[in-house]
């Protein structure tokens, strides 16, 4: 059933992984390495005592290797608490969550730093250094590795990648909100992470850039056979996922593949035309 | 090619924006000026009070042992710098004598306190340049030369000018370059001893009379290798305890003894100390204020960089990298305009400001630790910085 981690096979509709029913399973499957994210009854709430707010409820997943996984639900329904739960930015006390095979329950506070270097964040916002260039912002990254001496080349060939060749010495003010997402998107994927975290990318961007730099970073993430997990209320983009999944009040509602997804959800709210609907 | 480096990311900060890196660096400049400024006040103060003391050409020094500090006016008999010449190692001994006497200002035609310093011309007491240039014209009677340094009261300090001292007449017959300290006055003339005679051997029945038989700083020069210390001993020993012997320089010196009376007996440490501090704080506040609004305007930025797997340690390191920037270049215009300041403050008050390679270093260093202190409150803001934050905008 799991993928050999064949980029080609992956980009094939209709060939789908989905979370086994029982996780315990899972456990004991001698492929685990090929998994990029395994998550076992995971709960996770926020404050404490009295105050104390309960935002997951026993959630187990899995993501193989170079999937593009679509992460969908109501807003306030815990997508962000998740994903960056598996960003190793948060604490996880209860269950178990692995990233490239390391238990990220309980881990200490430097450990977690040295797992995020192998994840690339991209944000609803850009986050870029105002007082740096496109090139700077994106070394920075490199830097991190204390890769000095190909930073440049890194960046640069990163940069053309997604079309910013002659954009590489502008600061994020002389740039469209297209291109600063792009150069965020080159500073998430220029150290070549094995996974992708991001939260709303195309948030910011009109209907057609979204469309671009979704494309883009979905040949990207396949041409480095990266795992990709993205939250999104953008229906227009469902079409470069493998896999949806859908996350309603802090608990896994369904775990399909695209046209599967959107089937269900416009029979269920029949008389809208199009896929609509679940973005609420 | 250059090696490629880290990207100077607080440097880069900074300077984004062009105006407020100038203001920012205006801020610490003034704060740097406060410094100096009251250290300077404080440091003219002290320094006045030993210039001449330094100028007194000989290697160990004898007062009346009552005599506490140079405004003290007291003085011991000339026959112990006779005694003291019969010792091995002295080589000579010169006698200063001072007293204070109204000034008139031959301008405004009011009477000021003013210090005549006065000695035998054939002795090399006060080696001034000045002083020796002009040795032959204070040969004649009723002559003086008189402090450029001198306060404004005293109206102008040239040669040629023709006034009143202690009621009788005098002539300016050159100038000098000392300055004014507590004991001064408005300000230093020098004459011979035959004139101090003139002056104030006979001052009628108010007055002290003077003659050569009391000495107020008794200069002794002492032969090459002499161990001075082992030599004041002895004659501390051997010579009537009405005398207080001193070596001229050292801890325990005439100098320093003059510097640590003032400093001990005046509240002159406390305020301008207190000022300081004041102008520190205001650098502190400043530069944390600077380094502050930097985090909290790159707030998102920063927590990407935590969420990127930057260390915490790597931001503290950017704040403090900024800190140090200001802290440097903001010395360097605040230094510059001390330096003007001194001058002028020197020329108004007659006080000697010195700008001394120890003293810049000392600011620097308070500099550098105001922007330290600033850095390290600023840091606790960016420790503070949540990368699960930047989730979710
Ligand atoms: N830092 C926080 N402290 C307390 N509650 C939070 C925090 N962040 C999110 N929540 C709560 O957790 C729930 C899930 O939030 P979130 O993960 O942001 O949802 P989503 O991203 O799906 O919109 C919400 O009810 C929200 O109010
Ligand atoms: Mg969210």
């Amino acid at each position: 059933m799991y993928l050999e981690g064949e980029g080609d096979a992956m980009t094939k509709p209709g060939n789908r992984f989905f979370a086994p029913e029982n996780p315990l399973s899972n456990s004991l499957a001698p492929i685990k390495d090929e998994l990029a994210v395994q998550i076992q009854h995971l709960n996770f709430a926020f404050g404490k005592g009295d105050l104390c707010k309960q935002v997951l409820f026993d959630i187990s997943l899995n993501l193989p290797k170079g999937q593009i996984v679509i992460l969908t639900g109501p807003s306030g329904s815990g997508k962000t608490t998740l994903i960056s739960l598996i960003g190793a930015l948060r604490t996880v006390r209860e269950g178990s969550l692995r990233v490239m095979g390391q238990e990220l329950a309980d881990m200490r506070n430097a450990d977690r730093v040295r797992v995020r270097q192998s994840i690339g964040f991209i944000f609803q916002s850009h986050n870029l250094f105002e007082s740096l260039t496109a090139r700077q912002n994106v070394e920075m990254a490199v830097e991190l590795l204390g890769r000095f001496k190909s930073k440049r080349d890194q960046a640069e060939v990163i940069l053309t990648q997604l079309g910013l060749a002659d954009r590489m010495d502008h600061k994020p003010q002389a740039l469209s909100g297209g291109q600063k997402q792009r150069v965020a998107i080159a500073r998430a994927l220029v150290n070549h992470p094995p996974l992708i975290l991001a939260d709303e990318p195309t948030a910011a961007l009109d209907k057609q850039t979204s469309r671009e730099v979704v494309t883009l970073m979905q040949t990207l993430t396949r041409e480095q056979n990266c795992t990709v997990l993205m939250v999104t209320h953008d229906n227009r983009i469902l079409d470069v996922a493998d896999r949806i999944i859908n996350l309603v009040d802090g608990q896994l509602e369904s775990d399909t593949n695209p046209d599967a997804f959107i089937n269900s959800h416009t029979y269920k709210n029949s008389k809208h035309d199009d896929a609509k609907m679940f973005i609420m | 090619m250059p090696f490629p480096k880290r990207t100077p990311l607080a440097w880069l900060n900074l300077v984004h924006d062009r105006l407020r890196f100038i203001i920012s660096l205006g801020g610490v400049a003034f704060a740097v000026l406060l410094m100096f400024v009251f250290t300077g006040f404080m440091n003219a103060l002290y320094d006045s009070q030993i210039q001449l003391l330094k100028q007194l050409n000989g290697e160990i020094i004898i007062i009346n042992r009552l005599k506490s500090n140079m405004v003290l006016p007291a003085s011991f008999a000339r026959r112990r710098l006779y005694q003291a010449l019969a010792f091995e190692g002295v080589e000579a001994a010169y006698a200063l004598y001072t007293s204070d006497a109204n000034w008139k200002n031959p301008e405004t035609k009011r009477t000021r306190p003013v210090r005549i310093l006065a000695f035998n011309l054939a002795d090399p007491v006060l080696p001034l340049p000045d002083v020796e240039a002009n040795l032959k014209r204070l040969q004649l009677p009723n002559t003086a030369l008189i402090d450029t340094q001198a306060r404004a009261e005293v109206g102008p300090t040239t040669a040629g000018i023709v006034t009143e001292l202690a009621d009788r007449e005098i002539r300016i017959v050159g100038t000098f370059t000392l300055g004014t300290d507590f004991a001064s006055g408005n300000g230093n003339l020098i004459m011979s001893d035959q004139n101090f005679l003139r002056y104030f051997a006979d001052r009628g029945p108010e007055e002290d009379t003077r003659s050569f038989a009391t000495v107020d700083v008794g200069l002794l020069k002492v032969s090459p290798n002499v161990d001075i210390d082992a030599l004041v001993a002895t004659l501390s020993d051997r010579l009537p305890q009405d005398v207080s012997i001193l070596p001229k320089e050292g801890p325990a010196g005439f100098v320093q003894r003059e510097r640590t009376y003032w400093q001990e007996n005046t509240n002159i440490g406390f305020v301008f100390s207190l000022l300081t501090l004041m102008g520190f704080g205001v650098g502190v506040i400043l530069v944390y204020q600077i380094l502050y609004t930097d985090v909290a305007d790159h707030w998102a930025e920063y927590a990407t960089l935590k969420a990127m797997g930057y260390s915490n340690q790597f931001l503290l390191g950017i704040v403090l990298q900024e800190a140090l920037i200001l802290s440097a270049l903001g010395f360097l215009p605040g230094f510059c305009i001390s330096n003007l300041l001194y001058a002028l403050a020197g020329g108004a008050t007659g006080l000697t400001f010195q700008m001394t390679i120890a003293r810049v270093g000392m600011l620097y260093a308070t500099t550098f630790i105001m922007c330290l202190i600033s850095g390290a409150i600023a840091v606790r803001k960016v420790q503070t910085a949540d990368p699960a934050d930047v989730f979710g905008g």
